[in-house]
């Protein structure tokens, strides 16, 4: 009995020592653990945090559930083992309060930014559409400008053929000017040649024409054969030329009297006034006037230079009709 | 004659309770509860993308599951239990860490593109 109770004595102290350490590595209670006192302050600034509380409200209870169980393991001398499983525990549910809450802070951000993005894409519609609308403002006016220069260059281009017409109308006349001119300047040359054929000649009182020596003799109002075919030439002449205007002057010598020469100078410028008339000239283009022996064109001392005083003069008007009388 | 009767008694008892104290400390029975959890919550916190975006997390808690996979082939039940805990906070903040990243690129990329079309219809307006 007595090695039975030695042994049980011995027995009995190994195992109580061994249960006591049992128990004191289950239920030491350390004065801190690193563990619970991170958990400890991450669950306090993670609960003090606004963004955290607002968005993540169930995992913060979560976490500080988490953190206070560990608190009473500790309290109630749980093992240090324990105490930190728990601890971890809680610092995860710490961290996984955070993450939720970034994750909806950002699903926030997502919406807010899709509703931003949208209201962007509105106002650039609306903006196009603005400035589509002005564009075909713009469109429109500039095709009014466009319209107003067409006809602008319409009435231009009307202007600049009526200019054209006129022109060309102006030159038609200037041409039939040119060409009437052409045609009087031919008339004219003809009456010259005719004149010329009549020998008359240019002086201050317009063309004269000599019906002188050959025609009168002495004291008579007679014509000779040539001296009538020159007065047919002018009557012809007169007649192609109704406008022209003659005068027909008498002049004699100085033999005789004044007074006969007077009447003498103007039976001769009758006779060939008569002569004109009988050959179809207009009464009103032929007019008769005696002016005696006065404006001699040569000496009356000499037979040659009274014959060339008796004559009669035929002085022409111009084209117009004027005459310069004496 | 009661003095040696009452020796063999206390040894009995002693021990029972060293083997009740040691069973209450660390005999448990093998959690497969929170073994299907926390493989749950990895297969979750996978599929949410952590091998991309909370790399460390997941391999953390993948690391705790094979360990508490060779506690309970240990008959170390306690320690898988606490393992298999570990593990399931470590793939369930896997799993947030993702999604929180996923949401920030895309809040961001929102952003970015919102800002792109604002710059534009900047530069539009005349």
């Amino acid at each position: 009995m007595i090695p039975f109770h030695n042994f049980s004595k011995f027995s009995l102290s190994v195992l109580a020592s061994a249960a006591l350490a049992t128990l004191g590595a289950c239920s030491s209670v350390p004065p801190v653990n690193p563990t619970l006192e991170m958990a400890r302050a991450e669950n306090r600034s993670a609960q003090a945090a606004p963004q955290t509380q607002a968005l993540a409200a169930l995992e913060l209870r979560q976490a500080a559930d988490a953190v206070a169980r560990a608190e009473t393991a500790l309290q109630q001398r749980e093992s240090a083992e324990q105490v930190t499983q728990l601890a971890y525990l809680a610092r995860q549910r710490v961290a996984l309060a955070q993450e939720t809450a970034a994750r909806k802070a950002s699903e926030a951000a997502v919406v807010a930014a899709s509703a931003q993005r949208d209201q962007l894409r509105l106002e650039a519609r609306i903006r196009e559409a603005d400035d589509a609308t002005r564009r075909a403002g713009q469109a429109t006016q500039a095709a009014n400008s466009a319209q107003q220069q067409a006809a602008s260059a319409q009435r231009d281009a009307v202007q600049s053929q009526q200019q054209a017409d006129a022109a060309r109308q102006s030159a038609a006349s200037a041409q039939q000017q040119a060409s009437a001119t052409e045609s009087r300047n031919q008339a004219l040359e003809a009456q010259l040649r005719e004149l010329t054929a009549l020998n008359a000649r240019k002086t201050d009182r317009g063309m004269v024409i000599t019906l002188g020596d050959v025609l009168f003799e002495s004291g008579l109002a007679q014509m000779s054969a040539g001296g009538l075919r020159t007065i047919e030439r002018l009557g012809a002449f007169m007649v192609a030329y109704p406008q022209r205007q003659a005068l027909i002057e008498g002049y004699t010598d100085s033999v005789g009297s004044a007074g006969s020469n007077q009447t003498l100078s103007e039976r001769r410028a009758d006779a060939v006034l008569t002569a004109l008339l009988g050959l179809g000239v207009a009464r009103g283009q032929v007019s008769a006037q005696g002016f005696g022996e006065t404006y001699p064109v040569a000496a009356n001392t000499d037979a040659g230079g009274r014959q060339m005083n008796r004559r009669v003069e035929v002085v022409l008007s111009d084209e117009a009709g004027k005459l310069i009388r004496r | 004659m009661n003095l040696p009767h009452r020796p063999p008694l206390f040894p009995f008892s002693a021990l029972a309770a060293i083997a009740l104290l040691l069973t209450a400390c660390a005999s448990t029975p093998v959690p497969e509860a929170q073994m299907a959890v926390s493989n749950a919550a990895l297969a979750q916190a996978v599929r949410a993308g952590s091998a991309e975006f909370a790399p460390a997390e997941l391999a953390m808690a993948r690391d705790k599951m094979s360990r508490a996979v060779q506690a309970i082939a240990g008959k170390d039940n306690a320690a898988a239990l606490a393992f298999a805990q570990q593990a399931q906070l470590d793939a369930q903040l896997a799993q947030a860490r993702a999604e929180a990243a996923k949401a920030r690129q895309s809040a961001q990329a929102l952003q970015e593109a919102s800002r792109a079309l604002q710059e534009e219809m900047n530069r539009k307006r005349p």
